[in-house]
């Protein structure tokens, strides 16, 4: 791969995902609380955070599957209900079991591909693609974990997505699964893609990300390249557990 | 692009035939509108079954109650599958204009309603008939009344699929919505029927069943009670698709 053309759609592509004083109040808390950041096309972005910081909610609302209260989430300078063909925009996965138990992997992406219009043969071709291809005809029901995870990756690259929003991916998935996991977003990022990752396995953020995004009580507490904030000689854990624990407690909603 | 209603429909089509559940509520629409006519065509006396009204109601009761019954639960189900098995999170990624995907299984439902009328219709009168001659029993019906309970129990249960559709996206929990629709169609407006005449002859269960032929409290008119049951449907699904568009999918 030229390495020109990243840099190129760069320039073209530039901030494609802008969120701004992203806020989300709920009646008893703020999930979410004036957060601001942009991605940039051909780097993968850690999405860290301890559980109930916000993360989830954060990428739902990107997502538009929640209306945020305040602020915007920005694809391409539009909310994502204004993308045209929003699966060959964005592909996402946000949750490891979003499927009916009775139908199988492959009409499950059979659902999703007549949605957008996407023509069958692709179905196959991203089954190939997750290595799921002996298991489609079954019910996902007798899936295991990894194999769930695998099928969801299938359902967000089914278009020609220039973005892939991932909750936790890697949940689950067997060392051959993490390795393939970590090459696919590599070469997504190597081929101008831009890619949103949340995870907990922070060894394994370590090897695959970029750029690191740590939210703790629906706050900002670290926007940057993953060799400023976790330099040589200190580990992501430790840098991500000084960040977390400094942080202010949420403020109760108003 | 921008409504891509065509295509949701095809992905909702998709989703009805790629699960067991729509063909195995068909078969119990089936098998039960043969059970309701054998309790009450075969059960009752023929001192019950002597006049024009009682055999009447046994087409009714066995063949638009079950359809409508069945039809709302399809309805229903549409929607609350998805929120339980998390479909819905997919289906809006792809369809992020909610009201399309409303739009779509709107459609499905209704088709699909009018099927399971037809089935529970047909299957009840075809089993009615068969009934009351092998007991011997003098007929009190004719093709018209065959026609009204089939035509009119197949519009009153596709219009069932649709306020199926809209208690399911307005509930979103499935077994909630499946509940809450079989108390209303099984119990409520049955007591309603003798303990309010005046007020259950314009609620849906009602309406539903003027649709197939007459029965007592129930509106006469088959025009009046249609435009009534598709006021309840086109309101209920109005609320439904606004709270759709409006709510958070978490």
């Amino acid at each position: 791969m030229n390495t020109d053309v990243p840099a190129a759609r760069d320039a073209v592509c530039d901030g494609a995902v802008k969120v701004e004083n992203l806020t989300k109040r709920y009646a008893a808390v703020t999930a979410v609380d004036d957060l601001s950041f942009s991605l940039r096309p051909g780097t993968v972005t850690g999405f860290l955070g301890p559980n109930g910081a916000g993360k989830t909610t954060t990428l739902r609302m990107l997502l538009g599957l929640v209306t945020p209260s305040n602020g915007s989430a920005l694809i391409d300078d539009r909310p994502y209900a204004r993308i045209d063909d929003p699966a060959n925009r964005v592909g996402a996965v946000l949750e490891s079991n979003d499927f009916h138990p009775g139908r199988s992997g492959r009409n499950h992406l059979r659902v999703l591909a007549a949605a957008s219009s996407i023509p069958a043969p692709r179905v196959d071709e991203v089954l190939a693609l997750v290595g799921l291809i002996d298991a489609a005809r079954r019910p996902v029901k007798s899936y295991s974990l990894g194999m769930r995870q695998r099928l969801g990756l299938a359902g967000a690259l089914l278009g020609q997505p220039t973005l892939l929003v991932l909750d936790e991916p890697a949940n689950g998935l067997d060392p051959e699964g993490v390795r393939w996991l970590r090459d696919l977003l590599h070469g997504f990022a190597a081929d101008g893609g831009t890619v949103l990752v949340s995870s907990h396995l922070l060894a394994e953020v370590a090897q695959t990300v970029d750029r690191v995004l740590v939210i703790a009580n629906g706050r900002l507490v670290a926007d940057a390249p993953i060799a400023e904030l976790a330099p040589a000689g200190q580990t992501l854990e430790d840098a991500y557990l000084a960040l977390t624990r400094a942080a202010p407690a949420a403020e109760p909603a108003a | 692009m921008a409504s891509a209603l065509p295509a949701a429909l095809r992905s909702e089509v998709l989703k009805a035939r790629t699960t067991p559940t729509a063909l195995g509520l068909a078969a119990a629409t089936v098998g039960l509108s043969v059970l309701a006519v054998l309790l009450h065509a075969v059960g009752l006396p023929a001192s019950e079954l002597s006049t024009h009204a009682n055999q009447q109601r046994v087409l009714v009761e066995a063949g638009e109650n079950i359809g409508a019954v069945f039809a709302a639960l399809l309805g229903a189900l549409a929607m609350t599958a998805e929120f339980r098995h998390g479909t819905i999170r997919p289906t809006f990624l792809s369809t992020p204009r909610r009201t399309t995907v409303v739009t779509a299984k709107a459609l499905l439902s209704l088709a699909g309603g009018a099927m399971f009328g037809l089935l529970a219709t047909a299957t009840s009168s075809l089993a009615g008939a068969i009934a009351f001659s092998s007991r011997g029993l003098a007929s009190h019906l004719d093709g018209t009344d065959y026609l009204r309970a089939i035509v009119g129990g197949t519009a009153a249960a596709s219009l069932w699929a649709l306020i199926g559709l809209a208690v399911g996206a307005i509930v979103r929990n499935q077994v909630g919505a499946t509940a809450g629709l079989f108390v209303w169609l099984l119990i409520v407006e049955n007591l309603l029927v003798d303990g309010a005449p005046s007020v259950s002859k314009v609620l849906p269960g009602s309406l539903g069943q003027a649709l197939a032929g007459q029965r007592t409290g129930t509106l006469h008119a088959a025009v009046g009670a249609s435009l009534l049951l598709i006021a309840y449907a086109a309101v209920a699904l109005a609320l439904a698709t606004r709270l759709t568009v409006r709510r958070d999918v978490t």
